[in-house]
């Protein structure tokens, strides 16, 4: 790139953790006008950079020297965004106000301003909702959009942590204009993310980690994706397999789960019918109603049905709790607040739900039992570092997820509802994901999948549903599933 | 991995275990300052005696904290029970046998009715415990008259001052208790749930945890033992006294507090808790037996108290304290290598 002095200079970055060295003397420049892509497998050490960068974690040793008046902004892998408080007021953090700070504080021009910034994201949301209650995507474009605003001058640095994982074609490419804008007025991006192609589309160089070490520095023009995949796993055969589905569905014993006019959150009534071993997507923009459909099915939120039943059962009255009675099995979208408890060991979250297999005689938790088997599902999902006693918040985003995936095949669910399944997980592990979730469908468990991402539904999925505001736009399979028609369909031109 | 060795080291750190260190500090402290007070057997029987009321009700406090709801009540359940108990036996002259089991009866509907207004009418439990508070407070006034009642016969003193091997009854009581607590907390399939819901009551309802119950159950529980203490109490003085009771609140959530920076690593436990019970009861007696004068002990406890929650807190203000860094930080230049 320019032959110009970088505005971010990191040379020689230590961080050690007392269970394993996260970033072993990493270099790294960015310059005005380029947009760096920082990739590796789950818990090489990226966010852990980013943290650095944001003063969050000291380094053990090395420097990060930035230009003059140049400021660095961040989209955190957890967005950073304050619960309690709306929309509004998270952006109005952002704006270092001054004396202007006391005057009234949710004023029009603040409303105003907001809805602007949501709606360039095409997501229209109620921006005085607590940001708690919305869904990931909805608080990615707030976050997104606060780290945008509010700039002096364009020679900053902005770091972006997977902002992607929760968001759709249509709004990805929306972050991306900003960020091609942002660059082309000089400003340095550093842009992190396990989607590899969304990697070689935005950016100009990329560095590849593996366990703390930077394994790969080279200009996107001299990489695809193949070599991309190599470098990350330091494995040349590694690929996410094609999919062999089709044919898998078993009518014999009747639909696991029939549902007639579904309602609830954003979904308007839904028909749906899923049998014994097949994997079914769920496909939309955001605010289809997509993202709402496996909790509403779960039971985690309230909704009604005209009819809702499980292997011919009636079931009315809907709870987490009855549904895992019942071999009804979720993972959120939203892993941090609802996915796992963050202060509780990777062990503990594991077996949360399902304590009865390892309860003694006495109504004693059988502990040996418990490592053991904790420890083959830390190995079986290659989940980094495998220490089942770890506290989860000191996992990496993507082997919180792993573990996540694991407890919710743990029972053998006969409906496996999967919101996101793979947000933040690397391509190694979610080719063991798939692989996993193959298998379940397999063994006869219906497998419904709500994901942001087409090439997922496209290797997970037997039939996709596509929604659009909260109904069924259309169902694709077969010759008719593919990319094109999974994007056309969502956004109504098809 | 070499995760003995490294295992005893943290287990003997200061952070894990520091109110065994404290104790060393206080008993040397203490044993060279006034060694003919404070090295006496009976002054340590009668603590460990006195302190066992305080640790019951620190594991009343302790049982709903796990599961997330503050008891501001405790001390006002302690004291109602104790007047309870006393007016059962003098005035309505029930039979220990069955006065005994209707005030934990009682104590622990206190307690569910006090879970029903927390988890029905969705009042934060620390303003649902501090009006519990006040009525129970209310309650030991009008049945008391505000003064204290006598003549409960010479058998109910037997129940808190039998002794076994040495010591009381009540010491017998604590232990049993915690054992239970322990047992039910840290081996169980409902200990586990309790601190799911605790530290994240949605993720656990996600997870099949009965929420509402468990917090309804832990109330209940602490009620109970809340009650047995107050009973106990009334039995070691042989009054029903209405000023003792709510003067347990403070020792023991301090001693709660303490307590979850020990053994577990931030976790809410029993032995945590009666192990910094007794310590600081210790450093009590110390400077009483010194000469200080009495208002020593609310400074002590709440300092104790201040500095327990600071220090449980410790891990996380540690990283927003480098959040603060950081903005004061990014007005700066920033290292060697600059432009
Ligand atoms: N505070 C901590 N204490 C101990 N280990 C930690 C801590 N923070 C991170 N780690 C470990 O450091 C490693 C690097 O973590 P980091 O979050 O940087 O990974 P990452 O590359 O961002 O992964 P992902 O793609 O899953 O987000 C991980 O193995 C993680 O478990
Ligand atoms: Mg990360």
């Amino acid at each position: 790139m320019a032959v110009s002095t970088p505005l971010l200079r990191v040379t020689g970055l230590v961080k050690r953790f007392p269970s394993l060295v996260a970033l072993d003397h990493l270099d790294l420049d960015v310059h005005g006008g380029e947009v760096v892509a920082v990739v590796g497998h789950n818990g090489s050490g990226k966010s852990t950079l980013v943290k650095i960068l944001a003063g969050a974690y000291t380094a053990d040793d090395g420097s990060v020297a930035l230009a003059e008046s140049t400021d660095l902004h961040f989209i955190h892998q957890n967005l950073a965004l304050i619960g309690e408080l709306s929309a509004v007021e998270n952006l109005g953090l952002a704006n270092g106000r001054g004396a202007a700070a006391a005057a009234p504080f949710r004023s029009t021009e603040e409303r105003a301003r907001t809805r602007e910034l949501i709606e360039r994201f095409g997501a229209g949301f109620d921006i005085d909702r607590p940001v708690r209650e919305l869904t990931p995507a909805q608080r990615a474009v707030i976050a997104i959009s606060r780290a945008l605003e509010g700039w002096t001058h364009p020679a900053n640095v902005i770091v972006l942590d997977e902002p992607t994982e929760s968001l759709h074609r249509n709004e990805v490419e929306v972050l991306f204009a900003a960020v091609r804008q942002l660059a082309a007025e000089g400003a340095g991006v550093i842009f992190v993310s396990h989607r590899l192609d969304e990697v070689l589309d935005l950016a100009d160089r990329v560095v590849v980690l593996r366990d703390g070490s930077k394994v790969a520095d080279e200009p996107v023009t001299e990489i695809d994706q193949a070599r991309l995949v190599e470098l990350i796993t330091g494995d040349a055969g590694a690929v996410v397999g094609d999919a062999q589905s089709a044919g898998r569905r078993n009518e014999d014993a009747g639909p696991v789960l029939r549902v007639r006019g579904l309602r609830g959150a954003t979904v308007d009534g839904l028909d749906l019918e899923l049998y014994p071993g097949e994997v079914v997507g769920l496909a939309g923009v955001l605010g289809s109603g997509r993202e709402a459909v496996p909790s509403l099915l779960y039971g985690a939120a309230p909704s009604e049905a005209r009819e809702y039943t499980v292997a011919g059962q009636s079931y009315a009255r809907r709870s987490p709790k009855a549904s895992l009675a019942r071999g009804i099995a979720f993972v959120p979208g939203d892993r941090g607040r609802l996915g796992a408890i963050l202060e509780m060991s990777a062990r503990e979250n594991l077996t949360l739900p399902q304590l009865r297999t390892l309860t003694g005689p006495f109504g004693n938790i059988l502990m040996k039992e418990e490592r053991d088997e904790t420890d083959g599902a830390m190995a079986a999902y290659q989940v980094r570092p495998p220490l089942a006693e770890q506290k989860f918040t000191l996992f990496s985003g993507g082997n919180q997820q792993k573990v996540v995936i694991a407890r919710a095949l743990r029972d053998d669910p006969s409906l496996l509802l999967l919101d996101e399944p793979t947000q933040g997980v690397d391509i190694g592990a979610k080719a063991t994901i798939y692989e996993t979730i193959d298998a379940a469908a397999a063994r006869g468990t219906a497998v419904l999948v709500s994901s942001s991402d087409d090439k997922e539904l496209m290797r997970l999925c037997d039939r996709v549903i596509v929604m659009r505001d909260g109904r069924m736009a259309a169902e694709l399979s077969g010759a008719n599933l593919t990319e094109r028609r999974l994007v056309s369909e969502g956004y109504g031109f098809a | 991995m070499n995760n003995s060795s490294g295992g005893i080291l943290r287990a003997l750190s200061f952070r894990n275990i520091s109110a065994v260190y404290i104790f060393i500090i206080i008993f040397v402290v203490f044993s060279l300052w006034i060694p003919e007070k404070f090295l006496q057997i009976g002054v340590w029987r009668s603590l460990l005696d006195a302190e066992a009321l305080t640790g019951l009700a620190a594991i009343a406090a302790l049982i709903p904290l796990v599961a997330g709801s503050l008891n501001l009540a405790v001390g006002a359940q302690v004291g109602f029970s104790a007047i309870l108990s006393a007016w059962f036996l003098s005035k309505a002259g029930l039979p220990i046998a069955i006065q005994l089991p209707v005030v934990v009866l009682m104590g622990a509907l206190i307690g569910f009715v006090t879970a029903l207004v927390i988890t029905r009418l969705k009042v934060e439990p620390i303003i649902a415990t501090l009006g519990m508070s006040s009525i129970l407070l209310a309650g030991m006034a009008a049945v008391s008259n505000s003064q204290q009642i006598l003549g409960l016969g010479p058998d109910y003193r037997m129940i808190a001052t039998t002794q076994f091997g040495g010591i009381t009854v009540p010491v017998y009581v604590l232990l049993i208790v915690a054992v239970i607590t322990w047992y039910v907390l840290e081996r169980t399939p409902i200990g586990r749930r309790l601190y799911a819901v605790g530290y994240n009551p949605e993720a656990a309802h996600l997870a099949g945890v009965g929420v509402e119950r468990l917090r309804i159950a832990t109330l209940t529980a602490g009620g109970a033992i809340a009650a047995l203490a107050g009973a106990l109490l009334t039995s070691r003085i042989n009054a029903g006294d209405p000023t003792v009771g709510p003067s347990f609140l403070l020792p023991a959530l301090t001693a709660v507090f303490l307590g979850s920076t020990q053994f577990k690593g931030g976790r809410f436990n029993v032995w945590g808790t009666v192990v910094a019970m007794y310590v600081l009861a210790v450093g009590i007696k110390g400077l009483q037996l010194a000469g200080s004068p009495s208002w020593v002990n609310n400074l002590f406890y709440g300092i104790a108290l201040l500095l327990a929650v600071a220090l449980s807190q410790w891990e996380r203000t540690a990283r927003r304290g480098s959040a603060i860094g950081r903005l004061l930080r990014r007005r700066q230049p920033v290292g060697p290598g600059q432009g």
